[in-house]
């Protein structure tokens, strides 16, 4: 009930590095047009206008007329004032885990661990990336375990989702709870959220984090593989083992493989500046990393993960491979770090040997 | 099994119905009593509150899409006009006349008739543009008297008078529900100020004060139109009832 009079709210406002352009300017010009933005889409999402697009970049095709200049994007953008992640981060453990109910990439346990917070009743809907027959990725919104027969939703594709444009919706549609899948910075993007607006931390209840040392754009992806004779329409799984990229067709004995190295060339510049490997900022990461083939390794770093994985276990959803070895990890920790040391001291004009 | 039996009233009640019986045949045939009505020479006069035909008064109108909203039908869409505001159509061909757009209607522009009897040439044309809507549906009258039914204590009677009906209803103003727009979740507002853009009473304010961006929803001047509502991205405004 409304009283008579005047009804008021306040809400603060964000500090502009640029202080005579708009919120949206300043986004652009400090993290669009500098190339660390790494198309997590984070300000899509929260934009109360839905002005801003998936291009490649990230733009914003008519802000001068749509933008309200309410600063949200830049709120909520985790490379804006940007802190880089890295190493391992906390966890409760680190384990070994093959899904008995699902097939996945390696072990399914990013499906298993949805399908599981779902059953259990902690989220109605979880955002899973699935793809077309030319692998362009799409977003769904899975809420029964009948939608993953499609058999397109599970697996890894190596190329760039806006899974985060549609958890506004998601959030707004789902009455328990939204579990969301994402590469790390997806991550700290919905963790930025979380901590700017009420609204995704209560709602959004699982984020599942996959370790990523990159994320390619599509079309470069597609163009780079077709070079190396990978026919799309008969394209079944992609894969990145031990520095090799293997993408196995349909009736194709011999899948085509080529080292990662190759791949640079078209590393989006955002991931190259990217520390985290592991996603540390998410409830539970999981990797192929660091466990034997077709187990995944699970980093259960929060409470609520920890709650579905013993629901996991009780059930018997799942086989346990024991501990997953971190030492394998930091390899890839280091490679990253690494890389975004490479990168900044080319920038400074520095030795690269360093 | 069991034969039924008609029941037996004894002789003089059977001559007493009889008699009565063939009193109203006699009258019947000197006086006849049809209640049937000779439409279209004769048209059937509806109470006010009889939900026809919708008539449009694009003045009142301030595009809150509310009607649109809340049509269970879906029959309803809102069209541009020249004018860049949008204004609804209705398609008779789903619409079940429930009137809950009239009732939802905060402007009152949509007004009620007694209208029920349009003839369509095909489907499309059920489809009745917002220009359409403005004056009274095109009818070719043939009626020469209207009738009205009379329930007296025993029986239905018709009454018929010479004369035209009019079809059109002016409404006294309702009493409607007063609902006003309130901020649920503060803590959630981007202060993107597109709530401020689209309201048309201009009931929401915003000022920048300091470091912090004050908005504020006059409730008085606030005519519950749900626009703002509709058009929060982070769906922190609620129409409430308003206290009296």
């Amino acid at each position: 009930m409304a009283a008579a009079g005047k009804f008021e709210w306040k809400i603060a406002i964000v500090n502009k590095p640029l202080k005579d352009k708009t919120y949206f300017e300043n986004l652009k010009e400090t993290v669009i047009d500098t190339g660390i933005c790494s198309r997590c889409l984070t300000c899509a999402c929260i934009c109360p206008v839905d002005g801003i697009i998936a291009a490649k970049p990230v733009d914003f095709p008519d802000y001068k007329e749509r933008c309200t200049d309410c600063g949200a994007c830049v709120r909520v953008c985790p490379r804006f004032d940007y802190k880089p992640k890295y190493g391992m981060g906390e966890y409760l453990e680190f384990i070994a885990a093959k899904s008995n109910r699902f097939v996945g990439q390696d072990g399914a346990m990013v499906t298993e661990i949805m399908m599981s917070a779902i059953e259990m009743g902690m989220i109605d809907r979880a955002l899973f990336v699935g793809r077309n027959d030319e692998w362009m990725t799409e977003v769904f919104h899975v809420y029964d375990p009948s939608q993953l027969e499609m058999g397109t939703l599970t697996g890894t594709k190596y190329t760039f989702a806006t899974v985060l444009k549609d958890l506004k919706k998601a959030v707004l549609l789902s009455k328990k709870g939204v579990g969301i899948v994402g590469t790390p910075c997806i991550v700290s993007g919905v963790k930025k959220l979380q901590k700017e607006y009420p609204l995704f931390r209560e709602r959004v209840k699982l984020v599942v984090g996959l370790f990523c040392t990159e994320n390619f754009h599509y079309e470069e992806l597609a163009a780079f593989l077709s070079e190396k004779g990978v026919d799309y329409n008969r394209l079944i799984k992609t894969d990145i083992t031990k520095g090799k990229f293997i993408a196995t067709m349909e009736g194709e004995e011999e899948p085509v493989t080529f080292k990662v190295k190759e791949l640079e060339e078209i590393l989006p510049s955002g991931c190259s500046v990217c520390t985290d490997f592991t996603a540390v900022e998410a409830d539970v990461s999981v990797g192929s990393v660091g466990s034997k083939p077709g187990f995944s390794s699970v980093a259960v770093r929060e409470k609520n993960a920890a709650e579905v994985m013993d629901y996991i276990r009780e059930k018997g959803y799942a086989a346990f491979g024991g501990d997953a070895v971190e030492k394998q990890l930091e390899f890839l920790i280091n490679y990253k770090i690494g890389r975004f040391y490479v990168e900044t001291a080319e920038e400074e004009g520095r030795d690269k040997s360093l | 099994m069991k034969k039924i039996v008609a029941p037996d009233y004894g002789l003089g009640e059977t001559v007493k119905s009889h008699a009565a019986a063939i009193k109203v045949a006699i009258k019947e045939a000197i006086l006849p009593q049809t209640v049937t009505s000779h439409y279209p020479r004769e048209r059937r006069r509806m109470p006010d509150c009889f939900r026809g035909y919708l008539r449009f008064d694009p003045e009142m109108c301030i595009s809150c899409f509310q009607c649109s909203f809340i049509c269970p039908a879906n029959a309803i869409g809102m069209r541009e006009a020249p004018d860049n505001r949008y204004y609804p159509t209705i398609d008779y061909g789903k619409c079940i006349f429930c009137y809950f757009c009239l009732d939802s209607c905060p402007g009152g522009a949509l007004k009620p008739t007694k209208v029920h009897d349009v003839a369509y040439n095909d489907v499309d044309e059920m489809l009745t543009p917002t220009c359409d809507m403005i004056d009274m549906p095109d009818l070719i009258r043939e009626d020469e008297r209207y009738v009205e039914y009379k329930i007296d204590e025993h029986d239905l009677s018709l009454e018929r008078v010479k004369g035209l009906d009019d079809l059109a209803v002016e409404l006294p103003e309702l009493e409607k529900i007063s609902m006003v727009s309130v901020c649920v979740a503060p803590e959630n507002c981007l202060s993107c100020r597109v709530c401020e853009e689209v309201c048309e009473s201009g009931a929401i304010t915003s000022t920048l004060d300091g470091d912090e961006i004050r908005m504020a929803i006059d409730t008085t001047t606030c005519n519950g139109c749900g626009l703002c509502v509709k058009e929060c991205s982070m769906q922190v405004l609620r129409l409430v009832r308003r206290e009296i």
